[in-house]
């Protein structure tokens, strides 16, 4: 393979504006960038192929070095040894910190990583940087997936023989519409056009065109089929039920967390060292490769466990400090149980969701590197009341595939064999709605809807003769305003002077069909035929990196002068 | 408790900014929003596009993406017999939503209602008819994902064609929403507010809000969610009946029981 040039292009560049719409049929490009790992699918016209690196390998690791002058990642790049990637030098987990603000908890966790990730705790992005000879050199995780998919994208290019312009990413169901602008941002700086599509629904649409594959070929009834696709990676746990029939997936319901195997590995490592954190904390060069050091033993463990009952851990950690233990099954368990139960809450939260009972379930699908663990699949039947898991679905390459197979259902590749007659239809992941009625957030497009859509509540004044309203948009699920992902605010002014509680400020959400959300905000008094003053049309998200700080200020600034409260019509 | 149905809202107005004459303010909570989000009834969503028809051209002017759902082209008056692409003419026997010759998804016709699309007769009652698997067909014919590579004008007919499936099916498959919007169509509004006048509704309401409050454990909750299933069927029957006898009167007041009874199965099922 030749030397890969990266062609990243500086941080600031805008993206998303200069959708080319080329007519002529692209090759359909998947990409899975998980947390600690990566693939590239494509669809060579009968079916999708996951590309393989020059070593041979499909899945790849998600990682970049900054040893040498021009960083490389974990497509091109070859280890001598694992522990060179937990030197200082290599940066990875991008996928947990990209879009967070360093008040995030995801965030903090990650700072027990063997490169810098430090925190000043105010809701600013965190400075990450890699250990390159004894100097901490910064860099952003835009620019780590950036180099990835940089990666990815030559090596198909050199592969296929042609240029790929347009991708379709998955991503975790969890992701805020902020943290999505910021994947498309490292698309952009890779030259990507992209398509994001949560990781569950990848595996759903995958798993839509096995059973239109299996009817076919006169196997399968072709009958509706309720599927739970629960997908854990290193990251992130991600839930979907979907109903599967006719080649098309119908989201029901989604449920992610940013929760994964970096927590049980976490988990773990705290429980073989309890005193690590204070060991490590001075990230000297000699800590960072005890830290190193132990991460690997740790994971090793982990890996064994899922076929075996006990592992003999034996360690020297330097310094006269030796790590000698039995690790259980059953005291893995236990460490991380609390994850377990999330992870239980996220599956039933889901069927709940989709209103969805387990007599409804033909299917059980589990995909990702936690699909593996003993535990995780005792619970998906125990919950399922199924004896057993589907099968035929590879968890490593599940999404990706799926991902291609959107590139290629979207892109109108001609379709000789009718095997592409396949649709996902998508649901958003995350209610959207406003801060009002104090500190609540009062969703206006649910949970769980139906894509593309648009969706309007009425609102109204808190105080006689207010002017100008705040409109403060957050995505999230829960019932405090300041607890969701804040996406952007802008002021609606020119209320007509009113007693507080007639005014009527309607709030207008609409996602097209390409997900893009735009809000619409106007204000009438009752009877009043047009608004006074021009409609205000906002797409967002508008906030940039410094969000944590947002909220807070603007409401240190106005309190409650500018708040509103729903407003109920009459029958 | 009182459910903001959108739905009413639009039985009545004639454009969403002057409809607002007719309702008097009251502050809403944020639980009575999210339940009425959760609710049986139709989205929001669809209840927004009746008022295109007097919104539109404003918001067309404001170049928001309302365009998406009311292109002007769709308007009636663009109509025209055939394809807009292929002039192919449109069969008599089905809904004219995609062309059988080019396969252009065609813009919305306002005249065909939610059964039509569906294949159904305008009936209550439509059996074990296999909705879901229309739905998905319709879906496999007009999405915004299948045409990208399309003119702008076709991906906007696929994008309000698409969300207009997505709402036929959502109400014609909750027996709640099929009756209100059944009612619609014969043009008739429901005004939940009279319920609470009766009596014998009212002292109803009472003991069972009471029963679920004092519910110790999820087997009452169930309990009761299963009489709400059975008062559910009842008044289903009751009101299929009275629609056949053209009976307005007792329709829109077994529509009224409907509704507060799937009010209390979605609070048992939060609470469960």
């Amino acid at each position: 393979m030749a030397e890969p040039i990266y062609t990243v292009a500086s941080d600031s560049e805008t993206t998303g504006e200069e959708k080319t719409t080329s007519t002529f049929p692209e090759i359909a490009v998947g990409i899975d960038i998980g947390t600690s790992q990566c693939s590239i699918a494509v669809w060579n016209g009968s079916q999708v192929e996951l590309l393989k690196n020059t070593r041979n390998q499909k899945i790849m690791r998600s990682y970049v070095t900054f040893k040498d002058e021009t960083p490389s990642g974990g497509v091109s790049n070859e280890l001598s040894h694992e522990y060179d990637m937990l030197s200082g030098a290599a940066i990875f987990n991008m996928k947990r910190l990209i879009g967070r603000v360093d008040t995030d908890p995801v965030v903090r966790a990650s700072k027990s990583l063997p490169f810098l990730v430090q925190t000043l705790d105010i809701g600013v992005r965190p400075f990450v940087a890699a250990l390159v000879n004894n100097v901490w050199r910064s860099t952003t995780p835009e620019e780590v997936l950036a180099i990835f998919i940089v990666e990815l994208k030559v090596m198909a290019e050199y592969q296929l023989k042609r240029p790929i312009r347009n991708v379709v990413l998955t991503i975790p169901v969890s992701f805020s519409r902020f943290q999505l602008t910021r994947v498309e941002r490292a698309c952009a700086m890779a030259g990507l056009q992209v398509r994001l599509m949560p990781e569950p629904t990848a595996v759903a649409l995958l798993y839509a065109q096995q059973q239109q594959q299996a009817v076919h070929e006169g196997m399968g009834s072709g009958s509706e089929k309720i599927a739970l696709i629960f997908n854990m990676g290193a990251g992130y746990c991600d839930v979907a039920v979907s109903a599967v029939g006719g080649g098309v997936s119908q989201i029901r319901a989604l449920a992610g967390s940013p929760i994964g195997g970096e927590d049980l590995l976490q988990n773990t490592m705290k429980y073989l060292l309890p005193n690590s954190e204070s060991i490590f904390s001075h990230r000297g060069i000699d800590e960072i490769r005890r830290m190193g050091l132990l991460r690997v033993v740790t994971q090793d463990a982990i890996h064994k466990l899922s076929y075996q009952s006990s592992v003999q851990i034996d360690v020297n950690l330097g310094n006269g400090s030796k790590l000698r233990k039995v690790l259980s099954r059953e005291e893995f368990e236990m460490v991380n149980s609390k994850v377990f139960e999330k992870c239980e809450n996220l599956i039933k939260q889901c069927l709940h969701d989709a209103r969805v009972g387990t007599e409804d379930l033909s299917d059980v699908v589990v995909v990702g590197g936690c699909s593996y663990i003993p535990k995780i699949r005792n619970l998906l039947m125990e919950i399922s009341k199924k004896k057993a898991l589907h099968e035929g679905i590879d968890p490593l390459e599940a999404a990706v595939s799926g991902a291609a197979l959107e590139g290629a259902i979207a892109s109108g590749i001609g379709d000789p064999f009718g095997s592409l007659d396949l649709l996902s239809i998508q649901v958003t992941p995350l209610a959207i709605g406003i801060r009002a009625d104090g500190n609540s957030f009062i969703p206006i497009i649910p949970k769980n809807t139906t894509m593309p859509a648009r969706k309007e509540l009425v609102f109204t004044t808190v105080q006689d003769n207010q002017s100008e309203a705040l409109i403060v948009v957050y995505e999230g699920e829960e019932t405090r305003a300041e607890e969701n992902h804040l996406l952007g605010y802008f002021k609606i002014i020119g209320i007509p002077p009113a007693p507080k509680g007639i005014p009527e400020i309607t709030i207008c959400m609409d996602i097209d069909s390409s997900n893009m959300l735009r809000v619409l905000a106007w204000a009438t008094l009752p009877g009043g035929q047009h608004p006074a003053t021009p409609y205000m049309e906002v797409k967002m998200p508008t906030v940039d990196d410094g969000h944590g700080w947002c909220a807070e200020a603007l409401h240190g600034k106005y309190g409650a002068t500018m708040e509103l409260v729903t407003l109920r019509k009459k029958g | 408790m009182k459910l903001r149905s959108s739905l009413f809202a639009v039985l009545r107005s004639n454009s969403a900014l002057s409809s607002a004459t007719n309702f008097p303010n009251v502050p809403n909570s944020a639980l009575s929003t999210q339940i009425s989000s959760n609710s049986q009834l139709p989205s929001t969503a669809e209840c927004s596009r009746p008022w295109r028809s007097t919104a539109c051209e404003f918001l067309d002017n404001l170049r928001f993406p309302s365009r998406v759902f009311c292109s002007r082209s769709a308007e009636a008056s663009d109509l025209k017999p055939g394809c807009w692409n292929c002039g192919a003419v449109a069969p008599t026997s089905v809904v004219f939503l995609v062309c059988d010759s080019c396969r252009s998804i065609q813009p919305v016709d306002q005249s065909v209602d939610y059964f039509q699309i569906f294949g159904l007769e305008k009936e209550y009652e439509i059996g074990d008819v296999n909705l879901e698997s229309k739905y998905k067909d319709w879906q496999k014919k007009l999405h915004p994902d299948l045409v990208h590579s399309k003119s702008d004008k076709e991906r906007e007919y696929a994008a309000e064609q698409s969300a207009r499936v997505i709402d036929a099916y959502r109400t014609l498959s909750k027996p709640l929403s099929r009756a209100i919007y059944i009612l619609k169509l014969e043009g008739v509004d429901v005004d939940e507010e009279d319920t609470i006048s009766e009596p014998e509704l009212l002292n109803e309401i009472m003991e069972i809000r009471e029963a679920v409050e004092e519910a110790s454990g999820s087997q009452e909750l169930n309990q009761i969610q299963s009489q709400m299933q059975e008062k559910l069927i009842h008044w289903s029957n009751t009101f299929a009946k009275a629609l056949r006898n053209r009976n307005f009167n007792d329709a829109v007041l077994s529509v009224q029981r409907m509704t507060y009874y799937e009010r209390v199965k979605e609070e048992i099922t939060k609470k469960l």
